[in-house]
């Protein structure tokens, strides 16, 4: 009666199996048309012992079709994925630690604090590279961190964070880098139009540096979230009460916050801003799944992961040769699809 | 043997450079239910909070069965005591079963699963508090009672020795505040949980509690048992009201009637002099509005504890007193005379007549004898409310014949007295 019912984990299997045949698919898909089973192959190729796939010598693989799935789409791909969840599950963590289900991951300025790194890097026409990796997304790192220890430590009350100022202080700083963003705009004309491009989200070109540099900081904080995912639930209940039920309140809203801005950070310095994704695919999933965060926060990464995934699909392909901005088509294809659900479920809206 | 469960030792809080608690000092032994009353400010939900672990005092010490509070981690202290806050603030549509399997967090470690004890525990922890048909719903559709009944099981799912809680029968209605406290209560005497409780209603605290902190500014002002605390002086000291205490009917703990101060006559009274014989409830109103009209009022002969009696208390009238269910004596007699005598107007209310009060009808015939003038209300037939067998209803004839006012009833009595009154 109690128990957790069994229907929440054959969702989670599903939406597992959903994102896997997503990527398959996607990587097929494009200016040149590559077959399911041969994408199949090729990644099979790629893994050890993969090659003894059933048929694998009827099956004819283009020398060419292996570069574009391997060099230019999956790279791609999974990054799309990886950006999709981690704005996820951002926005679910910052949904729980604020109680707010208007809370998004751009909410104490990470964001803004990734996009002014990036737009000063951009600026500045820097086209230096760091062990491989290049400018802009090292500026955009450097500048979310930057700004999570500066609203952290503004908000700091003695040992204390309080959520409340936490909120101001992000939003302060936000509104403070929000200006110093327009005025690095104004005063870089020749690169006005990448600016603004890259502001607007887009995964165009990104290579496997890209997903390199981003994965690691999104694997380890997504774990951390997870792990911490019970001590989410009781955060809902209220700071005091989590203290109550034997949680160290204070440690655990530290973890949490830099493991949400983290991904955050991660997230913007790979592929600009991006809204909706963090704020609207918690709702939708909350709505299917309920609130318990140990099933949300997986929950929130796969449908993420899939959302963002497709709708890169249709940014590279609605109209080629154009790229379509990330950031817009996000909202544009998403927000339908929120409003549906909403009117569906009008008893709970969030 | 009473063993000591929770152990203050001299601790002082304070907000910032506003002091809160100052040098508090008490035990709470197994299985007590301790309430903590006080006016607003007086400290008692931050006392609450240093004995939650919640506020850290910055002076002295909180023991938990022999150990610092501030010294155990979290998690040991939410094993051995739970703590159920004012406000709940379920926002999120958890199921009531979520929300109670909550209170399993501190047993459990970061990687484990519920087990069927969890769930157990949980399920027990429902039925306690009426609650076990909630299971399945969402909290976020739950009525006020019905979630500090939640709040109070997801507690309970803590399987705690010891339980806080801060005002439970805040913004509840009378019977939802019964219905928590009587759980609260069980679960004291049934399973021997100890109880600490903040409460605000003073009868509530007195009824439902062994023992009373009663907090004044930061201080203990009393700690006792409800009939110790509960004291007209010590309300009238602490929070500057004027009550009355009496006894509740069935279980004898003390009960606050809170005299507000709209009701009582001004302390400088300047009308005629007024004397008023009740009894058995039949004066109280119309001694309530000569006071309000300030007259000088005096009443008489009244038994200790009739309700005439009580609401001459309440409006501070001066009254001739008879023990309980007792004839009047002599000096009774004498005094309900003289104040007779001193009054300008003599009102007599349409009083039961027995054995007991009949010279009541004698004293006022001596009055009208004497000239004074004496109104008789007629309300109610002499003939429905005398218990003497015609005795009372042929003094009551005589005291007509000598030329008294009659009146239908009080408000014709205090128009009388309105248009004649002020000419002594």
């Amino acid at each position: 009666m109690v128990a957790r019912k069994k229907s929440t984990y054959t969702s989670l299997l599903l939406l597992a199996t959903l994102l896997l045949m997503s990527i398959v698919m996607a990587l097929g898909i494009g200016a040149v048309t590559i077959p399911v089973v041969e994408t199949v192959h090729i990644l099979a190729q790629g893994i050890p012992g993969g090659s003894v796939l059933p048929f694998s010598s009827a099956v004819n693989i283009v020398p060419s079709h292996r570069d574009i799935i391997i060099k230019l789409r999956l790279p791609r791909v999974l990054l799309a994925v990886l950006v999709g969840s981690s704005l996820s599950v951002a926005g679910a963590t910052f949904q729980g630690l604020f109680k707010n289900p208007m809370a998004d991951p751009h909410i104490i300025g990470v964001s803004a604090g990734a996009a002014l790194g990036g737009a000063t890097a951009l600026s500045l026409g820097m086209r230096f590279r760091y062990f491989g990796f290049s400018a802009v997304p090292l500026f955009a790192f450097m500048g979310a961190l930057l700004t999570v220890v500066l609203v952290y430590n503004l908000a700091r009350v003695g040992e204390r964070v309080p959520i409340m100022s936490l909120l101001l202080a992000g939003i302060a700083v936000s509104s403070i880098l929000q200006a110093l963003i327009s005025l690095v705009t104004y005063f870089s004309d020749g690169e006005l139009q990448k600016i603004v491009f890259w502001m607007m989200g887009s995964l165009s070109g990104r290579g496997w540096d890209y997903l390199i540099l981003a994965l690691p900081y999104c694997l380890i904080s997504m774990a951390v979230i997870w792990i911490f995912a019970r001590d989410l639930n009781a955060f809902l209940l209220g700071e005091e009460p989590a203290l109550h039920l034997g949680i160290e309140v204070e440690k655990v809203k530290a973890y949490l916050l830099w493991a949400a801005s983290m991904l955050t950070a991660a997230a913007v310095a790979t592929s600009g801003l991006i809204g909706f994704v963090g704020l609207i695919i918690p709702h939708m999933v909350r709505l299917l799944l309920g609130p318990d965060h140990r099933i949300l926060v997986p929950a929130s990464a796969l449908t993420g992961g899939i959302f963002l995934l497709w709708v890169d699909i249709l940014a590279r392909t609605a109209l080629p040769p154009l790229e379509l901005p990330l950031g817009l088509l996000t909202s544009l294809v998403g927000g339908p699809f929120f409003i549906y659900l909403l009117r569906k479920r009008k008893d709970a809206l969030y | 043997m009473a063993q000591v469960h929770l152990q203050i030792q001299g601790i002082s809080c304070s907000y910032g450079a506003e002091p809160i608690l100052n040098d508090l000092q008490f035990s709470v032994q197994k299985g007590e239910l301790l309430g903590i009353i006080g006016p607003n400010g007086s400290g008692k939900t931050t006392l609450l909070k240093a004995m939650g672990r919640t506020l850290k005092p910055h002076l002295g010490r909180v023991f938990l069965a022999d150990q610092d509070i501030y010294r155990l981690k979290a998690p040991e202290v939410a094993r051995q005591m739970a703590v159920v806050p004012q406000e709940n603030h379920f926002d999120f549509p958890f199921t009531v079963g979520e929300i109670v399997m909550m209170g399993r967090t501190p047993h459990l470690g970061r990687f484990q699963r519920e087990s069927q004890y969890d769930r157990r525990v949980v399920e027990e922890a429902l039925t306690v508090t009426n609650s076990f048909h909630l299971v399945n719903r969402r909290i976020t559709e739950l009525s006020g009672g019905e979630k500090q009944r939640i709040a109070i099981a997801r507690a309970l799912a803590q399987e705690p020795d010891v339980i806080l809680l801060d005002e439970p029968t805040a913004f509840l209605d009378i019977n939802h505040q019964t219905e928590i406290l009587d759980i609260i209560r069980r679960l004291n005497s049934d399973c021997g949980l100890t109880v600490i409780m903040v409460l605000h209603d003073l009868n509530l605290a007195s009824e439902y509690c062994d023992k009373l902190i009663l907090l004044n500014k930061g201080r203990i002002y009393a700690l006792g048992s409800p009939t110790e605390i509960i004291t007209s002086e010590n309300i009238k000291t602490v929070y500057g009201s004027r009550v009355l205490i009496r006894p509740h009917p069935i279980h004898g703990r003390p009960q606050v009637t809170l005299l507000s101060r709209a009701n009582l006559p001004a302390n400088t009274v300047a009308g005629p002099r007024i004397h008023v014989v009740g009894g058995g409830g039949m004066a109280a109103s119309l001694l309530w509005e000569l006071a309000q009209a300030n007259y000088q009022v005096t009443a008489g002969v009244l038994n200790i504890g009739d309700s005439d009696w009580e609401e001459a208390k309440i409006l501070g009238i001066d009254t001739v007193e008879a023990a309980p269910f007792s004839p009047v004596t002599a000096k009774n007699c004498r005094s309900n005379l003289d104040y007779i005598k001193k009054a300008q107007w003599v009102i007599l209310a349409p009083i039961p007549f027995g054995e007991g009060n009949m010279y009541n009808l004698t004293a006022l015939q001596t009055a009208a004898r004497r000239g004074q003038r004496v109104i008789v209300i007629e309300r109610i037939p002499i003939q429905e409310r005398d218990y003497t067998d015609g005795k009372g209803l042929l003094e009551y004839k005589r005291l007509l014949d000598l030329g008294v006012i009659r009146v239908a009833d009080e408000e014709e009595a205090l128009k009388l007295l309105a248009k004649e009154g002020q000419s002594p």
